[in-house]
């Protein structure tokens, strides 16, 4: 487990030093930095809109930034869009790494996820004239899982069930 | 009052309580118990006990899947298949109908959706799979798929298409008598292609969001994945053409993050923000898939 955790380090700060492959986004709103993943942690910095961030990770509704300036800290996850790419590359979006990596050991000229899109295409032309193939429907059930052994799998992270109510439709919630 | 009415009301019968209705039901009419009608009714009892709409809905989830199935095949990974069959039935369980015959697929195609079919089936591309980061992640998308069908969104809108309530009748009077039918699952073939080629309502897509994360929750996991995965696709291009079938049959991913967060926000969601997030198990399980994407 730590040996995996130490090469997944290493991975994303060998990563890192690519430009391209930086997890950057900005402010869309007036937002503090905050000390910890908590809505009365501390406030580090004020940042107002438009504040360039490097995303290091998440956790739940949090990420975890760093400033141009170096300043570290937590900033709700609505609070931040992550740049565009010119392609339909992930690659650039944080915690991407381990797959880039992936990519770049195993094919020449493949990098990142943007030689994966479009190769194979699923379009609503695709969709528009699919001819039925009633075989397949046969054949994915003998992949299926039983409750009992979704539950064994579920045990193996230790994963519970919890009771969570439904949420409430928000009105005028339109961006 | 006739055995097949009386059976009619009975819903997921123990072996017990069944032989007890049939025996009260055949004594209605005061002579005793008829073997005769009761080993013919037993006969029956799969089709009798199962709501008339659920046996339509496994018969037009069929034809939706095969049709869907048709334009991007399952993927020839039994271990991703495995997995993604695992993580989707535990999110399902903790749904209000946990005991649909549910099956997953990973869909070959590099470009990036997921599919809900009526009756249970849900398909995802491996293109998605690939802009996933956790387990989280991908109980979040499950949990948006299992949560349109659980609310029937897809099945309403094939039945309103294909006029199936006015068929459905004689469909399963011909279904009963051949074993099969064609023309139910033409109908059906024809409103698949352009029901998931058009999408569904705008309001049920942020319904789906909005139960998928509830879903993903209560499965145990950090019920954010949803929303991080739609924040990667606001990073990836719209017109590219990875996101060409999702854009065209969903609302933008930004207006879904807008919607779900304030949503969630109102929810208090944030209570199980540190559930588990299965980053590790994720990524192991999925990287095969790496290797196969980049063939041409």
């Amino acid at each position: 487990m730590k040996r995996w955790g130490l090469i997944f380090l290493v991975l994303m700060v060998a990563l890192g030093a690519h430009a391209a492959t930086q997890s950057t986004a900005q402010t869309i709103i007036a937002t503090s930095l905050n000390s910890a993943p908590y809505s009365d942690a501390g406030t580090v910095a004020s940042l107002p809109v438009s504040t360039n961030v490097n995303i290091i990770a998440r956790q739940g509704g949090w990420y975890h930034v760093r400033l141009d300036s170096g300043q570290d800290g937590w900033l709700l996850m609505t609070s931040i869009r992550m740049n565009s790419t010119s392609s339909s590359s992930s690659g650039s979006s944080w915690g991407f790494g381990w797959l880039s990596s992936l990519f770049e050991s195993g094919r020449s000229g493949a990098t990142g996820v943007t030689a994966t899109t479009g190769v194979r295409g699923l379009n609503t032309g695709d969709i528009a004239k699919a001819k039925p193939n009633p075989q397949a429907v046969n054949e994915i059930t003998a992949w299926s899982a039983t409750p009992q052994q979704a539950r064994q799998f579920a045990q193996q992270l230790d994963i519970k069930p919890v009771q969570v109510a439904y949420l409430p439709q928000v009105k005028g919630a339109q961006p | 009052m006739n055995m097949r009415a009386c059976l009619g009301i009975i819903q997921r019968p123990l072996a017990l309580t069944l032989m007890l209705a049939l025996t009260s039901c055949a004594n209605v009419g005061g002579n005793g118990v008829d073997l005769n009608s009761l080993f013919s009714a037993l006969k029956n009892v799969k089709q009798a006990v199962k709501p008339a709409d659920q046996q339509e809905e496994e018969q037009i989830g069929f034809a939706t899947a095969a049709t869907l199935l048709g334009a991007a095949k399952p993927i020839n990974d039994p271990a991703v298949q495995d997995y993604v069959n695992k993580v989707g039935l535990w999110v399902a369980l903790q749904s209000d109908r946990p005991d649909l015959p549910w099956h997953f697929a990973v869909v070959d195609s590099n470009d990036i959706d997921a599919f809900a079919v009526p009756g249970g089936y849900v398909f995802i591309t491996r293109g998605l799979l690939l802009h996933m980061r956790s387990e989280a992640e991908l109980a979040g998308a499950l949990g948006h798929e299992i949560s349109h069908v659980v609310l029937k969104q897809q099945l309403k809108a094939l039945q309103q298409a294909a006029q199936l309530n006015l068929l459905g009748a004689a469909a399963q009077f011909e279904l009963q008598q051949h074993g099969q039918n064609t023309q139910l699952f033409n109908n059906v073939a024809n409103a698949t292609r352009n029901l998931y080629s058009k999408g569904l309502d705008k309001q049920d897509e942020f319904e789906a969001d909005r139960m998928g994360v509830v879903l993903a929750a209560r499965a145990g996991y950090d019920p954010y994945g949803l929303l991080a995965v739609l924040q990667t696709l606001e990073t990836v291009d719209p017109k590219s053409n990875g996101m060409q079938l999702l854009l065209a049959t969903h609302p933008a991913p930004a207006a879904r993050v807008a919607i779900l967060s304030a949503e969630m926000q109102a929810g208090h969601m944030d209570r199980y923000g540190r559930q588990v997030e299965g980053t590790r198990r994720y990524q192991q399980m999925i990287k095969t898939l790496v290797s196969t994407s980049t063939r041409r």
